[in-house]
This record gives structure tokens, sequence and C-alpha cells, in this order.
């Protein structure tokens, strides 16, 4: 009888308990590719006030690891990036690497290419972030190979190599774009000839599923959307904004009143998209019905260069050139501008922004639109830090051009 | 119409008592802007400041120096990215050696850029002593940047060149301004805040200084400040570049004598008598016109400048008999400077023939020894030399 109650309030439990996660955001369980899982700069984890109590932002463990600029993607105890070691002063190899995401301590590394070196001297290495799956994880290196190596030791799996195979054009600082995964599609911004500047890949052996486009590879990154109940990848490349279904067809095209946008697309409630770059106007919002595409806003109170800019109830967060910026989403007005953060880059946790300076300054901001407002701030990092941070569990991800820590913000 | 002639009458008064208003308003905010910045006594006692701190490009954090003087010259060395800049104005022109040019000698400043020179050599604000500066205010209003309420006021300089200040309105310190800067020369829009302001011994400065112009940010820290120092009026002079220095042994006035070689006789012997002139005409450009005779009278026009990007000397020699122009390559030894006919783009009938080698170089005297060649410089045969013989002051 006793055994029958408790197996009955055990499953009440479960209910119970199943039916109130429904009513919240489930917390992250990865941070598995650029600008997290839903690659649009938001953790659905939470930062609460009180966890920035007494500036309560805890050294976890600091490392050096090799240039580069590829996010920190972490996963079931492991943290994945790219990195890059010299061997003389003009040449050295790019790595996939593992770390442990306890202290930061390296697993393996893999040699996926020769080093990309940075001639105006902004920092050598990877640019692109890579994205892992339950099996692989895929990279691609600043002068443009496409690897997928094994999770578990970082074995190669396939390459591909976009300027010897696809006829890419190495773009200025190097190959940039970060790939998406689409069921069994690798999805990249390839810049090749012969109709092949958007292209999918089978994650499984590097085969080509869908090719289209011309232009050259730019270091924006594709974004993946649901409007209206269909999926759609956004590659910002040029002066155009293109969507294509995951199999390779064209949605529409939107002629964009600036070129070379690098800052991502940002997704505006269900069905409106934000691009920005630095050049004028700024920035422009469009409204995507039916596949056909109604601009709504133009503006110029927010010009991001190369850091994306995240929305939150109403408003857009990002760098306005140099400055942290709120505007609203509906008129594009300033809110508030914070200078002294240079080009650094944010991300968004719960209603908190994660702020990194490009000097290394990581601070946690109200996302209040009404207000300015600090709620800890740790020099986190020292020296150039344009990678943005990654978020899972309490803990916050940061790297600068040439290392990485962890801290611990509850 | 009698009407007519009062409303227009009474339209002119209101705006004449309102013109007079806006500058009776303007001069007091000047005023209390200036008062902001501390005591004017002591500002007025600033001959000289000399600036150090941190200077942000690119992300990349390093050290600045800059040294202002009352009569507008400025100097400054400074990183941008890997570049390390060296920059000096006189308060009329001015030059900069920016690698990211690709030119490692200074260069001039153009128009756009003397009005960004203009702009960094004030003191503190351009309002201190703006009327004999020769500069025109005028107060637009009242207005709000980031939630701060300011005065927005509208300033020209001499130069034409026009710039938007807006002072706060609750201390009257400077908040912003925006101005014409430069990107890589050319003249673009700019935004400049100020904030951190500080006390320098009864003078208030901002130690914080944030401009963004195209895609560009750079930020300025300001750590130290040190008045009226010993500036040496050479440091705003455009320094010649180094390899321009390295052949500095031939300017001046010379007489020149004029050698053939006699081949049958194995001898030497003098053609003419001449004079040249040889002078600095830029950092980078030496130049030289000589006229000597040997079977007819020959007019040349030298050109000797240095060239970045192939790291030699390249050399213009107009002919006035011919009007050919001839290119000649150079390198400098410790003793000797030579000079060989170069080649020009992909020329596949280019054979090395012509060398002029100034050698036997003291202060005084220097010989040029021009020299043919029929095997591509496998040997040289030497047809004319020149001594040179500096001309001495009556």
């Amino acid at each position: 009888m006793y055994k029958k109650l408790n197996l009955i309030g055990l499953i009440l439990l479960l209910v119970t308990s199943t039916l109130m996660g429904f009513g919240q955001n489930i917390a992250n369980e990865e941070w598995n590719q650029f600008r997290g899982p839903d690659r649009n700069g938001i953790s659905t984890d939470n930062i609460t006030n009180s966890d920035c109590n007494g500036n309560n932002l805890e050294l976890i463990w600091k490392q050096e690891i090799g240039s580069g600029f590829s996010e920190l993607l972490i996963s079931k105890g492991i943290i994945y990036t790219m990195i890059s070691e010299k061997t003389d002063s003009l040449q050295g190899y790019e790595y996939i690497a593992a770390f442990n995401e306890r202290d930061g301590k390296e697993l393996w590394r893999t040699k996926v290419d020769s080093i990309y070196i940075d001639e105006d001297g902004w920092g050598d290495g990877p640019r692109s972030t890579p994205i892992i799956d339950s099996e692989n994880i895929y990279s691609l290196s600043g002068h443009g190979k496409l690897s997928a190596n094994s999770k578990k030791d970082g074995k190669l799996i396939w390459q591909v190599d976009f300027v010897v195979d696809f006829g890419s054009t190495t773009p200025r600082w190097g190959f940039a774009s970060s790939p998406i995964i689409v069921d069994n599609k690798l999805i990249m911004e390839v810049g090749g000839t012969e109709s092949r500047a958007f292209m999918a890949f089978n994650k499984s052996d590097g085969s080509i599923i869908w090719s289209d486009g011309a232009g050259n590879a730019s270091h924006d990154s594709p974004l993946k959307v649901t409007i209206g109940g269909q999926e759609q990848i956004l590659f910002a490349n040029g002066s155009k904004l293109y969507s294509y279904s995951s199999d390779g067809d064209t949605l529409w095209t939107y002629n964009m009143p600036f070129r070379g946008a690098t800052a991502m697309p940002v997704l505006i409630q269900d069905n409106k998209i934000f691009v920005s770059a630095v050049r004028n106007p700024g920035f422009f919002i469009v409204q995507i019905s039916n596949n056909k595409v109604t601009e709504l806003l133009t503006g110029s109170s927010m010009k991001n260069d190369y850091s994306s800019c995240v929305y939150h109830n109403g408003y857009i967060y990002g760098y306005h050139v140099a400055a942290v910026r709120c505007i609203s989403a509906e008129t594009g007005e300033v809110k508030w501008t914070k200078r002294g953060f240079g080009k650094g880059s944010l991300m968004l946790v719960d209603d908190k922004l994660v702020v990194l300076s490009d000097k290394g300054k990581l601070v946690i901001v109200d996302a209040n639109p009404e207000l300015y407002s600090e709620l800890a701030t740790v020099q986190a990092l020292e020296g150039k830090s344009w990678t943005a941070p990654s978020f899972l569990k309490g803990k916050i991800y940061v790297r600068n051009l040439t290392g990485f820590a962890c801290y611990k913000i509850k | 119409m009698k009407l007519i002639t009062k409303y227009i009458i009474l339209t002119l008064i209101l705006t004449g008592a309102y013109g007079t208003a806006l500058c009776q308003e303007l001069d007091e905010i000047i005023q209390l802007h200036l008062k902001a910045h501390g005591d004017l006594t002591k500002w007025d006692e600033v001959e000289s400041m000399k600036i150090t701190g941190l200077f942000t490009a690119f992300s990349e954090e390093d050290d600045f120096m800059a040294i202002k003087t009352k009569d507008g010259s400025y100097y400054s060395e400074l990183a941008l990215g890997k570049a390390d800049v060296i920059e000096g104005f006189n308060g009329t022109s001015g030059w900069t050696i920016d690698p990211w040019f690709e030119i490692l000698y200074p260069r001039e400043l153009n128009r756009d850029e003397r009005n960004v020179f203009k702009q960094k050599a004030e003191f503190f604000t351009p309002f201190y002593n703006y009327k004999e500066k020769g500069i025109e205010i005028e107060l637009i209003g009242k207005t709000n940047i980031d939630g701060i309420e300011v005065f927005e006021i509208k300033l020209t300089r001499p130069s034409r060149y026009k710039e938007t200040w807006f002072l706060r309105a609750d201390n009257y310190l400077e908040y912003k301004y925006t101005s014409r800067w430069v990107d890589f020369t050319y003249g673009v829009p700019s935004e400049t805040y100020f904030d951190d302001f500080r006390d320098f011994d009864g003078m208030i400065i901002p130690c914080f200084v944030e401009r963004t112009f195209s895609q560009r940010d750079r930020m300025l820290i300001i750590e130290d400040i040190e008045f009226n120092v010993e500036v040496d009026p050479n440091i705003f002079v455009m320094p010649r570049s180094k390899e321009i220095e390295d052949i500095d042994f031939m300017v001046g006035e010379w007489n020149v004598a004029v050698k053939a070689f006699y081949s049958r006789g194995n001898l030497w012997y003098k053609v003419d008598s001449t004079e040249s002139i040889i002078q600095f005409e830029s950092t980078n450009l030496i130049s030289e016109k000589i006229s000597f005779s040997n079977s007819f009278v020959q007019s040349t026009i030298n050109n000797f400048t240095f060239n970045s990007n192939n790291n030699n000397y390249r050399i213009s020699s107009y002919d006035g008999i011919t009007s050919n122009i001839n290119l000649f390559d150079g390198y400098k030894t410790d003793t000797t400077f030579i000079i060989e006919n170069a080649q020009i783009g992909c020329d596949s009938t280019f054979s090395l023939n012509s060398r002029i080698s100034y050698g036997n170089i003291t202060v005084d005297t220097f010989e040029a020894e021009i020299s043919q060649s029929n095997d591509n410089g496998e040997t040289w045969n030497s047809s004319l030399k020149l001594k040179y013989y500096r001309k001495k002051e009556e």
C-alpha cells in the first residue's frame, strides 16, 4: 500500500515538475555554436540581481591557449575551440582543441591547417567559431579549410578546402564565417566560383548537397530562423540579404542599404530581421511575411562593426561603433549609451547583459532600456578581447587573443 | 500699410532683442565654461604642456605623449596598432611619420589634416581666447544628448571648418563635439566625448577622451600633465627622411671641375669648369641643377629620392638637350653612393649600362665618376669625372 502511494507520489511529483518546467525557459545544456544554441547571443539560463551582489564574479581558472578569435563551445564538461601556434615568426598551425571545463587544461588538439597570419597585426590564427553535434566538431580555418573532427579525440573525419576545391578568394583578414547545422547539412558561406557562394555539405562525409549564389566570402555568419513556420537560412553577403530553405531554394532576397555587414542578422519577435553595419545608414529592420520583404525601419542609431546585437523585450542592445547602446526596436530611438568599452562584445542571460570590453573588462549590466546599470564588474582578461563570451550553468567563459578564463557568477 | 510697418518694426525689435539675449547668454555660458576649467589666471600662465597617458587604437593600448604650446604647436608620439606614429605641427603646417601609409619618412599634412591638428593643438578648450584665435561661435540652443541637457554651440574656425560643441547645462564642461577628422588623409565626420575631469593644480582637464570617426575608435586616457616644460622648437620642424640625410653630403653650392677620360693616352683631362646647386626640396627629395660641357653643353636636373617600397634610392635625371628622363636606382655604402640605370617595368631589352659613383666624400668635396658598361654591368669604363668643391662664403 505504502509502496503504491510512494509510486503515485513520485509520478505526481514528476508531472508537476515537468508542467512547471514548461512555464519557464529551460536552461541551456550546452553552448554549442557561434552566439549560443539559438545563434542569437542569448542564454536561457538566468542571473538574478542577488547573484551579482557584492560584485560576485569569481575567477575559476585562467589559461594561455594560443592565438585565435573563435568563441568557446561548452558541452558535457569539455570546452571546444580553435587555437593556433606559431613554429616561427611566419609559420605555424591552426588546431581544433578540447579543454577540461573544470580547470581549462588541454585534453587534445588536432592540426587542421597552417596558421593564418594577419598582415595588419590584428591577431593571427582562426577567426571562425566551430559548431558541435553529438559526435563531431566542424570548424573553418583562417585559410578556408572546413574540417570535421571527432569530439572524442579530435580525429579528422573529412576536410574540404574552400580555396582549392571551390575557387574561393580568401577575404581580407581571413575566413571568419561560422558554420551552421540544419538536419544532416552543414551550411556555410563559401564564396566559391560557379554558383558556390553558399553551400550545404553532408556533415557525415563532406559531400556537397547543394550550392548556390555568387559573391565572395564575407565575415558574416548565417542565421537559422523560423518565420511563419518555415525554416530559413539567412546570409548577409555583399549588399544583399539572402534567405534560403535548408534544401537550397531561394526564398527571398533583399537589397541592403549598405555593403559588408559583419555583425550577424538578429531575429526580432517572430518575423522581423535586424541587420546592422558600421557604414551608413547603420541598420535596417525588415518584416518577412509569406516570403515578401517589407522595410520597417532604417536608422543610424546603431552601427555594428564586428560585434553582433541581442534583442530583448522590444529593445536592441549592441555596440554602436565602440559604445554599448540600447535602442528601441520599434523606433530606433536611443535609450542609453555607455562609452569606454571599445569594440567589445556582449550577450544576454535572462534579463542581464554580459558585456566584455575590447580590453577584457567583464561587466554584468541590467538589460533595462530606462537605465544603464552595472551589477558586477571584473577585469577578466588583459589585452585584445574581441571574442564574445559564452555562458553555461552560471559560468562565464571569456577569451582574449591568446588565452581564456572561466568566471563563476553564483 | 502703417500696420504692416509697425509689425515689421516690432519683429525687428524682437528679433534684435532675442539675438542680443542669445549673445548675452552665449557670453555667460562661455564664461561659466572657462570657469569650470579652473583658475583662468593659472591657464594664462601656461606656455606649454606635456601630456602622458595611454592611447587605444584597434583595441590595443599603448603609451602616448604629446607636447602642446600656447602658440598652437603640437607634437606627439603614439602607437596605432602595430605602427609607431610621430607627428608635428607648428600651428600652420605639419607632418606625420605614419607607417600605415607604407611610407617610413615624414610627409606633409593636407588641408583636412591641418584642421585636425588645429583641434589637437588646443590647450584645453577652443573657447579659451577664442576671439584672439579668430574663432566665431554661435549658440544654437539647448538640447539633450544621452539623457544629458547640453548647450549646443556652433564654432567656426578661421579656416571655415565648422564644429559643434555640446556643453553640459549642469556644470558647463564639454560633453561632446562633432567635427571633421581624417581617416587615411580623407576628411570624415567625427564625434568626440569627454569624461573624467580632473584637477591639475587648479586647472580642470578631461582625462578621458574618446573619438569615433568612420568605423574607428580612439581612446585617450591622460595620466599626467606637466606644465611649462621646456620645449625644443625643432621638434615641430618636419624632419628629413633618414635615407635622404645619408646623402646630404651633396647639399650645397659647388664649383665643379669636369674631366674626361682620354683612352688613347690613358689619362684624364679637364674639359670644363662649372657650378652646381644642390638643395633639399622636401623631406625626401634633393635636387641638383648642373650644366657642363664635354662636346656640347648639357643642362640636367637630377632629383634624388628614397623609395620605401623598394628600399633603395630612386633618381631621375632630366636632360635639357634631348628631353630624355633617365631613371636610376641607387644604394649607399659607408664611403660611396652608387646609382645605376634602372629597369622600367618589364623591359626585356634592359641592360645595365650607366653608373655614377659618388665617392671621395669630405665636408667640402666629393667626386662623381660616370661610367658605362657594354656587358650588363660585368665591367665598367669610366668616361667623366666631376669634382665638386664647396663654394666658400665671401
